[in-house]
């Protein structure tokens, strides 16, 4: 059974997650202090975070940097109340995955949690090569020079995406649509941050990326063609 | 060109001061001269005059008593006598200034002695008529001031003294002594020289004491002028500066003291109105947590709501729209309390308005059909991109059209884009009922109702065009509005084609084509 860890001071929010969340077959983790939640994070690992940024004890964005300390790979949600730039960039730039201000749709937080849980499989390849990289499809890793790279998941959603079809201009809709699962969102913030991310890990010199290429006014694009198998 | 001429009179209290003084100082230093000089010349030649008459009445007295003398002996000498007399007038002339003239009254050659005989060639026609009218009608002597003409053509201003003598057995003769003011001249050549540099001194002496004093009287008040510039320009902080214990210092105490409630009332409106803003941040924010907890709650109870008898069943279903009406209010309030603190940013991308336009309008087509209304798009095959927000062009768009679709009456809305070099507006009409021409200053106010009594549209917050407004504001663009009763409305919106540039011209004008 899946299992979600919910960071929030709010008892009575927390609760309420708790059961909208049990309804869809989640299992939860109730933690309202921030401090907390690094301890239950260590001694029983969930499937994905769902972290308040405002937590006594410990800052939701400093929690959110602990817990990508300990693993690359766990999807982090931030819950806000603030829908300021300041704030979201921040968690973003400290490894959450998304975001979801509050008041949020039930059914909208069920999808997204669903999305950054959901495992790429590819019918046709199990590995894209991508200049010197392969990407294992069904490992979920990314190897240079037989080297892996730790990429969260959502990052390597990120770079699947882009690699499947190298040379394809992805606006950041589309990819907001394919890789955060949002239908009608406008928060480019996500992407940019995310592809920054993505760069500083992948790239040779992430000031001229060779890899991951910025289409000025449009999107992005996966750079040279690459070899599936 | 008038005001050209004197502007930098009237912007300048330096040159005003400046200028009527040197004008009052000139003035009075040339009439008191002036005066002097008059003054002073009319004495000297009242006194020339005097002395002339005195000396004259001997000179001529002497004269007679030449010719009186020889008349007793050898007549024939009359010729050298009346010669050596002008002879000696001649040479006396050089140091006296005195000329003699001699005139036979009945104009008659006697005995050789010429009819007029003049010293060193003085006309005698430069004798005043009055003169000799005066002078052969009396005995007495007389004088009258004149101009001494010579034959050579110099002229020189002086006096005239003459009387009748009696020459015996030879008959009457006027004799004049005339005494030129010659001496008199140069020393009102002289006097007028002094008065002149005097005068130009004195002027001079003044203006540099005018222009020192109103220095230091003006540099404060120039001093206070730029420190008022600056204060109303927001540097709060600026003061003069105080020294001594003159009026100057008087006046910056009495600035700074102003300056200081000034700056402490406005940092006490400041603070009220960010202690207000933030209020109204800190209580939106602080709603979201338990209204997240509620609308979980309510869905959580709306979607078993099947298994529920009718009335709760309904209530379930009431809650949930009304929870969300709430938090689109929710999300307005915010907007709107972003706007209040000026903390509203634009987050730039190059936004393509015909793609926003076609999906912004697919997700229109449910409620256009419901409420029968037909949205017609007009738009040029080509539109250039612009920058601006993505976000808050769509949330703009999307109020206008639902704002249209809501008071359409089922008429067909149109939409038109069309682009100039600096800008682009689309413009949405439709022909419903329209809006009193005394309301279309209120629509964009927040909460604002045409009519308070007509059902709201559902999801409405009453915040739509106001937050319409300020997000096209944001970009440096507009949003203009033509409305008529029963003629409908039309509502345009136009941004700037770039960010850093101005709009020339806006490619719609809110007065729609069908109205002109």
């Amino acid at each position: 059974m899946t299992s979600v860890m919910v960071v929030d001071d709010d008892q009575d929010l927390a609760e309420m997650l708790g059961i909208v969340l049990n309804g869809v077959g989640i299992e939860v983790d109730l933690v309202s202090r921030g401090d907390e939640a690094l301890e239950v994070f260590r001694n029983n690992p969930p499937d994905l975070v769902l972290l308040d940024i405002m937590l006594p004890g410990l800052d939701g964005i400093e929690v959110c940097r602990a817990i990508r300390r300990l693993s690359t790979r766990v999807p982090i949600v931030m819950l806000t109340a603030k829908s300021d730039t300041h704030d979201i960039v921040r968690g973003l730039e400290a490894g959450a995955d998304d975001y979801m201000v509050k008041p949020f749709k039930p059914s909208e937080l069920v999808a997204r949690i669903r999305t950054r849980l959901r495992r790429i499989t590819h019918d046709t390849f199990n590995s894209i090569e991508i200049s010197d990289l392969t990407i294992d499809i069904n490992e979920h890793t990314v190897l240079r020079q037989g080297k892996e790279i730790p990429l969260t998941r959502l990052e390597f959603d990120l770079l699947v995406a882009l690699a499947n079809e190298p040379g394809r201009v992805f606006t950041r809709e589309a990819l907001l649509g394919e890789v955060w699962g949002y239908r009608h969102s406008t928060d480019t913030r996500l992407v940019n941050v995310h592809i920054q991310r993505l760069r500083s890990k992948i790239e040779h010199d992430p000031e001229n990326p060779s890899i991951v290429l910025t289409v000025r006014g449009i999107g992005y694009k996966s750079g040279q063609s690459s070899a599936r198998h | 060109m008038i005001s050209g001429v004197f502007s930098p009179f009237r912007k300048s209290l330096f040159l005003k001061v400046f200028s009527l003084s040197a004008t009052i100082s000139i003035a009075a230093i040339y009439l008191l001269g002036a005066q002097l000089h008059d003054r002073v010349t009319e004495r000297i030649i009242e006194e020339k005059i005097r002395s002339s008459v005195v000396e004259g009445r001997s000179a001529i007295q002497y004269v007679e008593y030449r010719f009186r003398i020889r008349t007793k002996g050898e007549e024939s000498d009359l010729k050298a006598l009346a010669e050596e007399v002008i002879k000696s007038a001649n040479v006396s002339a050089q140091t006296s200034g005195r000329e003699i003239i001699l005139i036979n009254t009945e104009g008659k050659r006697v005995d050789g002695l010429p009819a007029r005989i003049s010293s060193n060639f003085l006309d005698i026609s430069s004798i005043p008529n009055q003169l000799r009218i005066e002078v052969q009608n009396d005995s007495e002597l007389k004088w009258q001031e004149g101009k001494l003409s010579y034959v050579n053509g110099k002229q020189m201003p002086g006096v005239f003294v003459g009387r009748i003598i009696e020459i015996p057995k030879i008959g009457q003769y006027e004799i004049y002594a005339a005494y030129d003011f010659s001496g008199e001249e140069r020393t009102f050549s002289l006097l007028g020289r002094a008065l002149w540099g005097t005068g130009i001194a004195l002027i001079a002496l003044i203006l540099i004491t005018a222009s020192l004093v109103l220095r230091l009287a003006i540099a404060p008040v120039r001093a206070a002028a730029t420190v008022a510039e600056k204060l109303s320009s927001g540097e709060l902080e600026q003061r003069m500066e105080v020294r001594g214990e003159d009026e100057v210092a008087r006046l910056a105490i009495a600035f700074n003291e102003m300056a200081s409630s000034m700056s402490s009332q406005i940092s006490r409106l400041e603070n009220l109105s960010r202690l207000q803003r933030r209020f109204v941040s800190d209580v939106s924010h602080e709603l979201r947590t338990p209204l997240t907890t509620i609308r979980m709650a309510s869905d959580v109870i709306h979607s078993a709501r099947d298994s529920f008898d009718p009335a709760i069943a309904r209530s379930a279903e009431l809650l949930l729209s009304q929870i969300e009406r709430f938090e689109a209010l929710l999300a307005d309030l915010l907007e709107v309390s972003r706007f209040d603190a000026q903390v509203a940013a634009l987050n730039l991308e190059k936004v393509d308005l015909g793609r926003l336009l076609d999906q912004i309008l697919s997700d229109f087509s449910s409620i256009a059909k419901e409420r029968n209304s037909q949205v017609l798009l007009k738009m040029p095959e080509h539109l250039l991109t612009i920058d601006g927000d993505r976000r808050r062009i769509e949330r703009i768009l999307r109020n206008l059209i639902v704002n249209a679709i809501e008071h359409s009456q089922s008429q067909p809305i149109e939409l038109t884009v069309k682009q100039n070099l600096t800008a682009t507006s689309i413009s949405v009409r439709d022909f419903g009922e329209g809006i009193d021409r005394q309301y279309l200053s209120r629509v964009f106010d927040r909460f604002w109702r045409a009519d308070e009594s007509r059902s709201r549209f559902r999801g409405g917050t009453g915040l739509g065009l106001a937050i319409a407004k300020e997000d096209a504001l944001l970009h440096g663009g507009d949003i203009r509005l033509w409305s008529e009763r029963g003629l409908g409305a039309h509502f345009v919106l136009t941004l700037p084609l770039a960010q850093e540039s101005e709009i020339d011209d806006f490619p719609i004008s809110e007065i729609p084509t069908d109205a002109k």
